[in-house]
């Protein structure tokens, strides 16, 4: 004997019908995201990224000095210069951005700070090639997901979905 | 008649909607507690006032009316896993408690603390008798729980059972302000109905077919008075009493249980009839209990593992026209509450009540319409909370009593219509 299609029952919640009758307003979701160019050509990437609003997303580049420090100094889109772990006291999300392999050592410093801080990360190569494929290399130890394209919209998408 | 606007506004009840504003700020049924038998039991999908909802009774016993989908994907939780304290989507492991307050993102790193930022809307849902009850208004506007005297009798004493009715809700409420139809429609049930019968009003009802009625405010709603001629020189009234938004009662036949109504919207085409029976003062029978079970009364039969009647609009009610015919039912369908749900269905979701024709007996439903029309447009323009919110107006009960013709029905029942605990009902 088939059950009979009741309200409750999926043969009818799937149905277009039902699927007006949602909570109105959305989860609350909140992250907390920072962006971190790992190179020049990346910080290119983010800046271009930083003109557009992002609520709760802090963006950074990478931009050394040749000054020894303890600890990675990272600069704001605004050119203030601020500490890695400051950055990263509330945050939950990191993503670093990168066209080449240059940043590797960079790349090393805020992967260990993230997974002190159970920090998700992800890394994004903007390009093609054998930079791309060097910055891969570089980055696969560090960032829990990585994501490779030649078009930087795609760094666009990753944050409207993840950020 | 009433203007299509005013329809609208008192048949709306989803979210911003001034009539669902004003439900809002009620405690309502949101599902039996039956439905929710143990701790980590499986989820039950709700959907109550337009907004569709999981209920849980987690692996502590807690409660919790959550939005159905999850945070992620949009997924349904109703496939979700109640486990440890928590409901776990079953397609990327999301778990929220009963709050609504996500506890695990498996996807996130091992410390991450980024489940702390996530929440779905929920809602409170809590044990009153054999109902579990929701607010889903402003926490901040929350009254205290429900005081119905059928949920606060010992356990005994009560019984309460649901069903899907395929229409909107304030036509079903409408026939329960309705005393003049019990005559026509319900008379085999007064004659035969082993939760009815016997008892001397019944004759009165019987006999008179042509009553009067008289319709009188009370705190939270109504009290509709039906009379009809007794014994010379004396009146047999019943009492109704009507609490907003959509409380009855049914007044008493002798010693029988009392029973009445909730209903609550589902969304504008559908509602839930909650039912229940006591008594004030002893336990229910087992005769009685089995009675109600087996569906009558005002209570039905079911589709097996369902809430829906085994009397349906799918197979015509189960009409018999012999039946009809004999005279053993009014209307051909079988038993006192799907009398009711036939003829209110077959009215459409939504009846069109700018082609109505209502009359004088019809007092009771004009005025609560207008009780409610009212307490939507303060509620929405001023802020005001409406009659019924207050537990205090719940202390009610139906009465039926024979007074002398001179009599007020208010002023010589007033004792009969409160809810007093320990007191038997005022019955004829």
């Amino acid at each position: 004997m088939t059950s009979p299609t009741l309200l409750n029952s999926c043969a009818y919640a799937a149905t277009s019908a039902e699927a007006r009758f949602r909570i109105t307003g959305r989860p609350r979701v909140q992250r907390a995201t920072r962006v971190i160019a790992l190179d020049a050509g990346a910080g290119d990437v983010v800046r271009r990224l930083a003109a557009m609003p992002w609520p709760g997303v802090r963006f950074l580049c990478y931009e050394p000095d040749g000054r020894e420090r303890a600890e990675l100094v990272l600069t704001r889109v605004d050119g203030q210069q601020v500490w890695l772990c400051g950055e990263l006291a509330d945050a939950d999300f990191a993503m670093m951005v990168a066209t080449d392999d240059d940043g590797a050592a960079v790349a090393a410093a805020i992967g260990e700070a993230c997974t002190k801080r159970g920090i998700m990360t992800a890394g994004l190569i903007v390009g093609d090639g054998s930079q791309a494929r060097a910055a891969v290399t570089a980055l696969r130890p560090y960032a829990r997901v990585l994501l490779t394209s030649p078009d930087e919209d795609d760094a666009e998408a990753m944050l409207s979905a993840v950020g | 008649m009433l203007r299509q606007e005013l329809n609208e506004l008192l048949t709306q009840t989803g979210p911003g909607t001034p009539m669902g504003e004003l439900f809002r700020q009620y405690w309502i049924p949101a599902l039996l507690a039956e439905e929710l038998p143990e701790n980590g039991c499986p989820p039950v999908r709700v959907k109550l006032l337009s907004e569709r909802m999981v209920a849980i009774r987690d692996s502590e016993g807690r409660y919790g009316l959550l939005d159905e989908f999850c945070a992620h994907r949009g997924a349904s939780l109703w496939f979700g896993n109640n486990e440890d304290g928590g409901l776990r989507c079953a397609y990327h492991g999301w778990k929220y408690d009963v709050t609504g307050q996500c506890l695990d993102v498996p996807s996130e790193p091992e410390n991450s603390t980024f489940s702390n930022k996530v929440q779905l809307t929920a809602y409170p849902l809590i044990k009153v008798g054999d109902i579990l009850w929701t607010h889903l208004g402003d926490p901040a506007r929350r009254p205290a729980p429900p005081e119905f005297e059928f949920v606060h009798v010992p356990s005994e004493q009560t019984y309460t059972s649901k069903r899907w009715q395929e229409c909107n809700w304030l036509q079903a409420l409408e026939g329960g302000i309705d005393s003049s139809h019990v005559s026509w429609l319900h008379s085999a049930g007064l004659r035969n109905d082993p939760l009815f019968k016997g008892s001397k009003g019944n004759e009165y009802n019987l006999a008179d077919m042509r009553p009067f009625f008289e319709v009188v405010d009370s705190e939270g709603g109504l009290f509709v008075g039906v009379r009809r001629n007794a014994e010379a020189g004396q009146y047999y009234w019943r009492i109704t009493p009507w609490v907003m938004p959509s409380f009855t009662m049914v007044p008493p036949r002798a010693d029988h249980p009392v029973h009445g109504h909730l209903w609550v919207p589902i969304d504008d085409e559908n509602c839930w009839v909650y039912t229940f029976d006591y008594a004030a003062t002893r336990a229910l029978t087992p005769d009685e209990l089995q009675a109600m079970k087996d569906g009558h009364g005002v209570h039905n039969e079911y589709e097996p593992g369902t809430y829906r009647p085994l009397q349906n609009r799918d197979n015509d009610y189960l009409m018999d026209r012999d039946a009809q015919r004999r005279g053993d039912t009014f209307s051909g369908i079988k038993g006192i509450a799907m009398q009711d749900a036939s003829l209110q269905e077959s009215m459409g979701p939504i009846v069109d009540r700018t082609k109505e024709r209502l009359v004088s007996a019809d007092s009771g439903i004009i005025k609560a319409r207008r009780k409610l029309m009212r307490a939507a447009l303060a509620l929405r323009d001023e802020g005001v909370a409406p009659p019924g919110v207050d537990p205090a107006h719940h202390r009610v009960r139906s009465a039926a009593i024979v007074l002398p013709q001179q009599d007020s029905f208010l002023d010589a029942c007033r004792d009969a219509v409160a809810a007093t605990p320990g007191v038997g009902h005022s019955s004829v």
